[in-house]
């Protein structure tokens, strides 16, 4: 079996670690589309774990799976793989002695962990641990999927100080917003929201991922604060142009990328 | 029965730690004064015996000179002289001549012997109350041959030995009884406080969970155990409302939507023909099912709020920015449903809490005002040093004599019956201001609602 840690390069990406040389150009459009993930799956509910398997690997990716904690760090450790999704409970050793003693023996597999409703501290624990995000059950599926690909792609290191999708700009440094040369005034958190989608750029960011990341809400808000928010960025950066940028896709989230 | 029922008492009472306990302690006592009492007695014993050699020395020599000056005959009437003479107690005298014939003296004739001397002086008529007394004597060889011994009666330093004796064991006596009577009145007591405290255990273990242990008010380490106890069935019965507030919130207002969902399943499952039907009822029960996992999930919340397991991720919070954040992300839906969202937030307000808990409350908070007032509201939220957090709206209010139970699990005012929510948002408010120690006042604003928390 052949496969590959792919890393963001500029308008490609290359390939990090790979098992058989293979070099792909970076197609823009819906993400996962041709890209395939090797990913670990430590979960002991059987059909849990049947449900997420099926669903990623309908997506194109491979996926490894083990009912327990031992098993689960003896592949964590001992394979490459591009994203681990880990139960917290699971039986031999629970999910936050993996991802511990995973980390502890070298493996920087960016880790996504699976927690149940209503265990508030749990989040901090997995993050303590080393756990990169965490999701509550009972998900729905395409939150876990775009959490997963967010993992598996994450920014690299270097730091940028600006981001571009189309003909869309956003200066880090002067948080300035441009679209075709065209100044645009964005408000703090619209502001927040863009970034995030455009780091993203590409990429599925389901509402809860915004909630998370723009405003650190934890919490399901009953009102639609994010599609409010959603809706007067859109009309800011897409109103008057040709081509939209931000996408709403149904059932998931919302994408920002510069063709269909 | 009673008595059997007294000597099983009795039997725990010696089985009980602070009997043994008194027993030890009596042991040491009783060491000690066999210790005390040994070393007076050798001592007291010593000096009365050295003394007394002493004196019959003393008396011995005395009688030497007196031999050496005026000869055995003059020696003689000296002693007739002194044993009539008997100032200091009895003072026995034996002068006998080189040949041991006894010349004068009330004590019987002896081989001479040099030094102290004991002996016990036959029975003679002279002492009838006293027959057979141990003697102490002095013995000394005069330069001529003859032999005088001077002796005193030992029984002063007897009777001293004796009452040494008899108040050692007097006072062991004393000691043992009081030890014994003492351990058994502490464990006695040791004991039915003790009783007090399983009986009621027992009494909650059979399900009676408002027993309590009786206080006695004397502020001792069972007291405080005591205290100590009271205040964990407490916290434990508090637990136990909780769960079965929950459990029975559960079972009213579950129920409904559960019923709901099976029969839209059902209707699917006996009518459905075409995909796009089956489709549409999946569609319709997976919306009642997240309803209910967003329940369940809000319920659980507040449970573990409640049990305050949150405590452990509490740091000092911004207050100021948490509600800033919040209030901002709420202002395009305030302006989409036609209401005005006033924030008046002062800066630097802190809070030692759980950033992401105040952060729902006052989400929770604000989204409640905007969704329970009509179009053209105002909805105001303030921060003030204190801190304090004030959320206000012009609304229709709330009528006083439901102002307590909107706190509630699943209370909804008979108006809101028809709009959505859980009912649960300001049960949440009211875990998380008392997980962080923040009191809730609900004020008449004329018109309106204003909710104020503060610490």
């Amino acid at each position: 079996m052949g496969g590959c840690l792919w890393r963001p390069h500029g308008r490609n990406i290359e390939c990090l670690y790979s098992w058989r040389p293979v070099a792909r150009a970076y197609i823009e459009g819906p993400p996962n589309k041709g890209i395939t993930l090797k990913i670990l799956l430590v979960e002991d509910d059987k059909q849990i774990a049947e449900y997420v398997a099926k669903g990623l690997r309908e997506k194109g990716h491979v996926v490894d799976r083990a009912d327990n904690g031992r098993d689960g760090l003896y592949l964590a450790t001992g394979e490459r793989y591009e994203v681990m999704i880990v139960d917290r409970m699971l039986p031999h050793m629970d999910g936050l002695s993996l991802v511990k003693a995973a980390r502890s023996s070298g493996v920087k597999t960016p880790a996504l962990f699976l927690t149940t409703m209503g265990g508030v501290d749990d989040r901090v624990a997995g993050l303590e641990a080393g756990a990169d995000d965490y999701l509550v059950k009972p998900f729905v599926f395409a939150e876990l999927l775009a959490r997963v690909s967010a993992l598996a792609r994450r920014p690299p290191i270097v730091e940028t100080t600006s981001l571009r999708v189309g003909d869309l700009e956003l200066d880090l440094l002067s948080r300035a917003v441009a679209r075709a040369g065209k100044r645009i005034e964005l408000l703090a958190q619209e502001f927040k929201i863009l970034e995030y989608l455009m780091r993203h750029a590409g990429e599925i960011v389901t509402r809860t991922m915004l909630l998370e990341k723009v405003w650190d809400f934890h919490f399901d808000p009953k009102t639609n604060i994010v599609e409010t928010h959603i809706s007067r960025l859109r009309a800011k950066i897409d109103k008057g142009f040709d081509k939209p940028l931000l996408h709403t896709i149904r059932g998931a989230g919302y994408v920002i990328r510069a063709s269909e | 029965m009673s008595s059997a029922r007294r000597s099983s008492t009795l039997s725990r009472i010696l089985r009980s730690a602070s009997f043994r306990l008194t027993m030890v302690y009596a042991a040491l006592f009783i060491a000690s004064a066999v210790v005390l009492f040994g070393t007076v007695y050798v001592k007291a014993t010593d000096a009365m015996q050295s003394d007394m050699q002493a004196v019959l020395r003393t008396e011995a020599f005395q009688l030497a000179e007196i031999h050496h000056r005026f000869g055995l005959l003059g020696l003689a009437e000296q002693i007739t002289r002194r044993m009539n003479f008997r100032t200091r107690g009895p003072i026995y005298y034996l002068l006998q001549a080189p040949t041991q014939q006894v010349v004068v003296g009330n004590l019987p004739g002896m081989p001479p012997v040099d030094g102290v001397v004991d002996f016990v002086r036959q029975a003679d008529s002279d002492e009838p109350a006293n027959p057979r007394s141990k003697l102490t004597g002095f013995g000394l060889t005069l330069p001529d041959g003859s032999f005088v011994m001077v002796a005193q009666d030992a029984s002063r330093l007897i009777d001293m030995q004796h009452a040494i004796e008899s108040s050692f064991a007097f006072a062991s006596a004393v000691i043992l009884v009081l030890a014994v009577a003492g351990g058994m009145l502490l464990g006695g007591s040791f004991l039915r406080r003790i009783d007090t405290i399983g009986r009621t255990t027992r009494a909650i273990m059979e399900g009676d969970l408002s027993a309590r242990i009786p206080v006695r008010g004397t502020n001792d380490e069972i007291d405080q155990l005591v205290v100590s106890l009271n205040a964990m069935l407490d916290r434990i019965q508090h637990l136990m409302e909780g769960l079965r507030q929950v459990s029975n919130d559960i079972a009213h207002d579950l129920r409904t939507p559960l019923g709901r969902l099976r029969q839209r399943l059902e209707d699917a499952r006996d009518h459905a023909t075409t995909t796009a039907e089956y489709s549409s009822a999946a569609e319709a029960a997976i919306v009642e099912a997240d309803l209910l996992l967003e329940t369940f999930s809000a319920l659980l919340r507040i449970a573990q709020i409640e049990a305050g397991a949150q405590k452990s991720a509490f740091a000092d919070v911004d207050l100021s920015a948490v509600a800033r954040s919040v209030g901002e992300a709420y202002l395009p839906s305030a302006e989409d449903s036609q209401h005005r969202l006033e924030l008046d937030i002062a800066d630097g307000v802190a809070l030692h809490g759980d950033r992401q808990l105040l952060a729902q409350m006052i989400s929770n908070l604000v989204e409640n005002a905007l969704s329970h007032t009509p179009a053209g509201s105002t909805v105001s939220l303030a921060v003030a040093a204190g801190p304090r957090i004030t959320v206000a709206d012009n609304g229709s209010g709330i009528p006083i004599e439901e102002r307590d139970r909107v706190f509630d699990r699943f209370y909804r005012l008979d108006r809101s019956r028809t709009t959505s929510g859980s009912g649960l948002g300001l049960a949440l408010v009211k875990a998380i201001a008392g997980l962080h120690g923040m009191a809730i006042a609900l004020e008449d604003n004329q018109p309106g609602l204003r909710v104020i928390l503060k610490k």
